[in-house]
């Protein structure tokens, strides 16, 4: 008997240009190869709706953009997404959007397929730091965009944003965030700018073409997100991610609690019957896998219980209510605490995390340095 | 062939002034390779020695070569011209009646050149002086002609000029190398006497011994002795190095080549050792080689902790075609098991280093390389210190020594007021300065050898603008003011890292290698400090900040799995390091007492 999943990721996978520091399995938008992904998308969804028991209360499209679709075809998959929700529970139903791709007609068309959160990739309201990160919309359409989503009947607004990116200072930083709060989004999400490995941006480090902002003035610029946005009522409920109460992510909550959730699209990753898998990054490749009606699964892996205790670990700790001593007892009929006990006392030790009756979380100083701490429980 | 038709003889130089090159035109004029076949220094036929363009291990080969129509066996051998390799050439030279001593035209006599002629001196050998590259432009064969005879004193009528190159003069030297070069004596009837000069390992074959045979005649099938071990063996092969491997019935007196008898143990053969027949033995071992004083030393670990027979068979493998190279058993707190081994140079052991990684496949840890220092303890009894950890403790000690050597270092003439001034920095005593000619001069210095061993040749270039070049040996040992500097890492000494040093150098020298070490260790999540002590107190300290942010904030789209191993990355890079105190210490940072001053 498989088990009910939940939640559901589906990946557009075109962006009008790619910027420097993408690191997400993105193509430039081609008009011809819409309906035929499309197509495929909802025919990789019926194929596990057949399979599977799907009950959904969460739905999360990303990509890419997914506004670069044209309205008939971006509302077509969204129905079809909205096909599998569960009657019974309330739908939290995100799309990402970036400024500049939403007109009236595509926000009419996210509503009418269902959406009703929407997280906008900001990222920056300098003009210069967003040439930096080659980013092509102009700082004003960001509020554009807020707006004519809030217009079109969409219920939460999300904004992305990028600190350290390279030039900026602490003031230009804050900035940025009072800007994003006078949108007075829902939700926000700050990330560190990384330069991952493959990218233009990564390759500008390399040469020198741009520098790096000191570690020690990106740790400040994290310190004051997380007291400027609490002082405005936006708790800090994973690492990167601020909602005002009750407005968390329900899907990214998901994975973060480390539940099983399905992925479709090129590159999107799922987690099914204890199976992770990921699809293969080319949508060439994942149309034509799906026309001769092949798997579009690139990897999968069977995790055993003691790595998906060690994963939960990695997920649940990112989260401010940290590990959940019950929950995970019931899961791996063990206390983490005690199962990780060299480890836990290290970082005690190191004031990097802190443990009581319900939890292990990482404290302030603990989420600086997540990545080193949570190393120590793969 | 008949004896008097054989000539046996050695190619010397300064590096890079074309010996190799040189042997080139002898093999293409030989017919021994086919043009076809043919390529820039065609004896340099290992990996490393074609990847860094210089000769490593000398090469000996058999040629035919006609000579005003009559055919003549050339048995060459052409050697490495870097000072760490410079025991190559005196192996060499023992198996030789003459030697040819090529001079670049363009850069005259060199240190290199002083030396090697000298070592042929030793030998009693007919050195041919050889002057090379005179088809460049600023080459003056001229003034090297003279140099040859002023520095060396080795008359000019016999100097020959040629071009390696264009093969312009070759066909001259050979009637030289005919007439001036004595063939080999030696009575074939008499019982079998042969040097082996050098042996390599073959998987297949095991021990293949080079030789060059003085007396009598070695045969296949035959029953010998290696007179050093006293271990008899049925030769199964014999042949010449023409330069591919060619088999043959036998070798007589004067001739030189190679025998294979299922040596199957590498300790029985040790190069220098002699060849003899098992039934009517030689009455004496032939001189054979004073073996080789290594002066440098580190430790060579296996990376992966658990390869250690594997890194054994490889050093005893390596060893085998390298004599000059030593290892013994080592261990360390910080490093686990491995091996203290010694090398002729730096230049020697980072070839060893990479000939064990890429011949053998075993990677290793190394630690900095350290002189030998010697101990009088105040029992009386003296012992050699290879490393700062294997100092006895303070109290036992009543004298410390260090190694001295003395160099020779030719220069531009306008360049010696900079080196006097590098030599004062380095704690230098001058000995002697001649010109050789009113632009050049040789001046001859003592130096504590670890003042030199880093970087000294760089700094000498540097100063001389890439014209000076130095030779060096090591002279004895001399009372020192030596003291041990520990280094602790996060309240811990580390034993790899602690150095022997002179007091008047230790604060400097503290500095430095911390700053290294700040720079090579990563960030931890706590504070590291750093401290160089001597004995209780710290001469100098540092401080590694903790880690501040190390947080990557995407969630990847649910990409678990890549998350999973970016972190699982970060943990194996880690697991390479040596976790010492709570630290993790990458192989680089034992490297950081090399530090060079500026
Ligand atoms: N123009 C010119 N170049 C030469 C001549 N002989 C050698 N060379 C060049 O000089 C360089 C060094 O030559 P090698 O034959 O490798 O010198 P080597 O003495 O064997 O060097 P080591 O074995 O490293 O000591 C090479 O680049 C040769 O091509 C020559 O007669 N004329
Ligand atoms: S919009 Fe987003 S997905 Fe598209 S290229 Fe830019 S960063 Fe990548
Ligand atoms: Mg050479």
């Amino acid at each position: 008997m498989s088990e009910i999943v939940r939640s559901i990721y589906a990946h557009v996978p075109f962006c009008h240009t790619i910027c420097g520091y993408c690191d997400f399995y993105s193509e430039v938008l081609d008009r011809n190869a819409v309906t035929p992904l499309v197509d495929a998308l909802i025919a990789e969804l019926d194929a596990y709706a057949v399979a599977t028991s799907i009950a959904a209360d969460t739905i999360f499209v990303g990509g890419g953009t997914p506004t670069t679709l044209p309205a008939v075809e971006l509302r077509r998959l969204l129905t079809r997404l909205a096909q599998c929700a569960n009657s019974e529970a309330s739908l939290e139903f995100t799309s990402e959007a970036n400024p500049a791709t939403v007109t009236p007609e595509i926000a009419d068309a996210l509503v009418a397929g269902g959406v009703n959160r929407v997280s906008i990739g900001a990222q920056s309201f300098d003009k210069s730091e967003l040439r930096v990160l080659e980013r092509i919309h102009h700082p004003p359409q960001v509020a554009q965009t807020v707006a004519t989503c809030r217009a079109a009947g969409v219920d939460a607004i999300s904004l992305d944003l990028i600190f350290g990116v390279p030039g900026q200072s602490m003031n230009a930083w804050l900035s940025n965030l009072q800007a994003a709060l006078a949108l007075e989004p829902d939700h926000l999400s700050c990330y560190g700018l990384t330069y991952e490995r493959g990218t233009p941006l990564f390759d500008q480090l390399a040469t020198g073409v741009v520098t790096r902002v000191e570690s020690e003035l990106e740790a400040e610029m994290f310190e004051a997100t997380i007291d400027t946005l609490a002082a405005h009522g936006f708790d800090q409920y994973e690492i990167s991610n601020f909602a005002k109460p009750g407005r968390e992510c329900r899907h990214n909550l998901r994975y973060w609690r480390n539940e099983p959730y399905l992925g479709i699209g090129p590159s999107a990753a799922g987690f099914v019957d204890g199976v992770r898998y990921k699809n293969v990054p080319d949508t060439a490749a994942y149309v034509r896998a799906s026309r001769l009606g092949q798997s579009a699964r690139i990897s999968e892996e069977r995790l055993d219980a003691a790595a998906r205790s060690r994963e939960t670990m990695m997920l649940e700790l990112r989260l401010r209510e940290g590990v959940a001593r019950g929950r995970f007892a019931d899961r791996f009929g063990a206390d983490p605490a005690a199962l990780f006990r060299d480890a836990i006392n290290r970082h005690l030790s190191l004031g990097l995390l802190e443990v009581d009756a319900g939890a292990v979380r990482l404290t302030r100083a603990g989420q600086l340095v997540a990545d080193s701490v949570i190393a120590d429980f793969i | 062939m008949d004896q008097s038709r054989i000539r046996n003889f050695s190619i010397i130089a300064h590096i890079d002034h074309g010996k190799s090159t040189l042997a080139d035109r002898l093999l293409q004029r030989s017919g021994a390779i086919s043009e076809r076949q043919m390529r820039e220094q065609t004896l340099d036929d290992m990996e490393l020695e074609r990847e860094r363009g210089i000769t490593i291990k000398a090469s000996a080969v058999s040629v035919d070569m006609p000579v005003d129509g009559v055919s003549y066996m050339f048995n060459l051998i052409d050697t490495p011209g870097h000072v760490d390799f410079h025991y190559e050439v005196s192996r060499a030279l023992a198996a030789c009646d003459g030697a040819l001593l090529v001079v670049d035209a363009t850069q005259g006599v060199q240190a290199q050149t002083v030396a090697n002629a000298y070592a042929a001196v030793e030998n009693d050998l007919h050195i041919i002086p050889v002057v090379n590259k005179i088809d460049l432009p600023g080459a003056r064969p001229e003034d090297t002609a003279l140099e040859i005879e002023h520095v060396l004193g080795i008359p000019v009528d016999d100097v020959q000029f040629v071009s390696a190159k264009s093969g312009d003069g070759i066909e001259e030297m050979c009637r030289s190398i005919v007439k001036l070069i004595p063939p080999p004596s030696g009575d074939r009837a008499g019982h079998l006497q042969g040097l082996v000069f050098d042996a390599v390992y073959d998987e297949y074959r095991g021990v293949v011994c080079f030789t060059r045979i003085s007396q009598g005649r070695i045969r296949k099938g035959q029953k010998i002795l290696l007179m050093g071990r006293e271990r008899q063996y049925v030769v199964t092969e014999l042949g010449k190095m023409r330069p591919g491997r060619v088999v043959v019935d036998s070798l007589a007196a004067g001739e030189a080549g190679y025998f294979v008898a299922s040596i199957k143990t590498l300790a029985d053969v040790t190069v220098g050792d002699t060849v003899t027949d098992a039934l009517n033995p030689a009455a004496e071992p032939m001189p054979g080689y004073d073996p080789p004083k290594q002066v440098v030393f580190c430790d060579f670990y296996p990376a992966g902790g658990e390869e250690y027979d594997e890194l054994r068979d490889a050093l005893s493998r390596l060893s085998l075609n390298d004599a000059s190279f030593t290892f013994q058993p080592q261990s360390s707190d910080a490093l686990g098991f491995g091996f203290r081994c010694g090398f002729l140079g730096l230049l020697h052991m980072d070839i060893v280093q990479e000939r064990l990684e890429r011949e053998c496949g075993v990677d290793v840890v190394q630690t900095a390389p350290s002189v030998t220092y010697e101990a009088q303890l105040t029992s009386g009894e003296v012992v050699r210190v290879e490393a700062a950890g294997d100092l006895p403790s303070i109290d036992k000690i009543a004298e410390l020594r260090e190694p001295i050597i003395e160099t020779q270092i030719i220069t531009p003439a306008e360049s010696v007021g900079s080196i006097m001034k590098l030599a004062d920095q380095r704690r230098g005593i001058f000995k002697k300065q001649e010109y050789l000619s009113p632009q050049r001069v040789m001046l001859t210095y003592e130096f504590p050898f670890n003042e030199i061993l880093y970087d000294f040749y760089d700094r000498l270039k540097s100063v001389t603008r890439g014209y000076g070049t130095m030779d060096y040996h090591v002279i004895g040992f001399r009372t020192s003011d030596l003291v041990k500097m520990d280094i602790l890492v996060n309240g811990k000494a580390v034993d790899a890292l602690s150095v022997i040093l002179h007091r008047s150098t230790a604060d400097r020298r503290g500095r430095k290698i911390l700053t290294r070490l700040r720079q090579e260790i990563a960030r931890h999540l706590f504070e590291i400090p750093l401290q160089a002590a001597i004995g209780s107190r710290v001469i100098a300290r540092e401080t590694i900040k903790p880690l501040r942010k190390n947080v990557t904030a995407k969630c990847y789209g649910g990409d678990v799995t890549r998350k999973r191993k970016l972190l699982e990355k970060q943990k194996a890079g880690k697991k390479r390091m040596k976790t010492i105190g709570n630290v993790d210490i990458p192989q680089k940072a034992f490297m950081a007492v090399l530090e060079p001053e500026d």
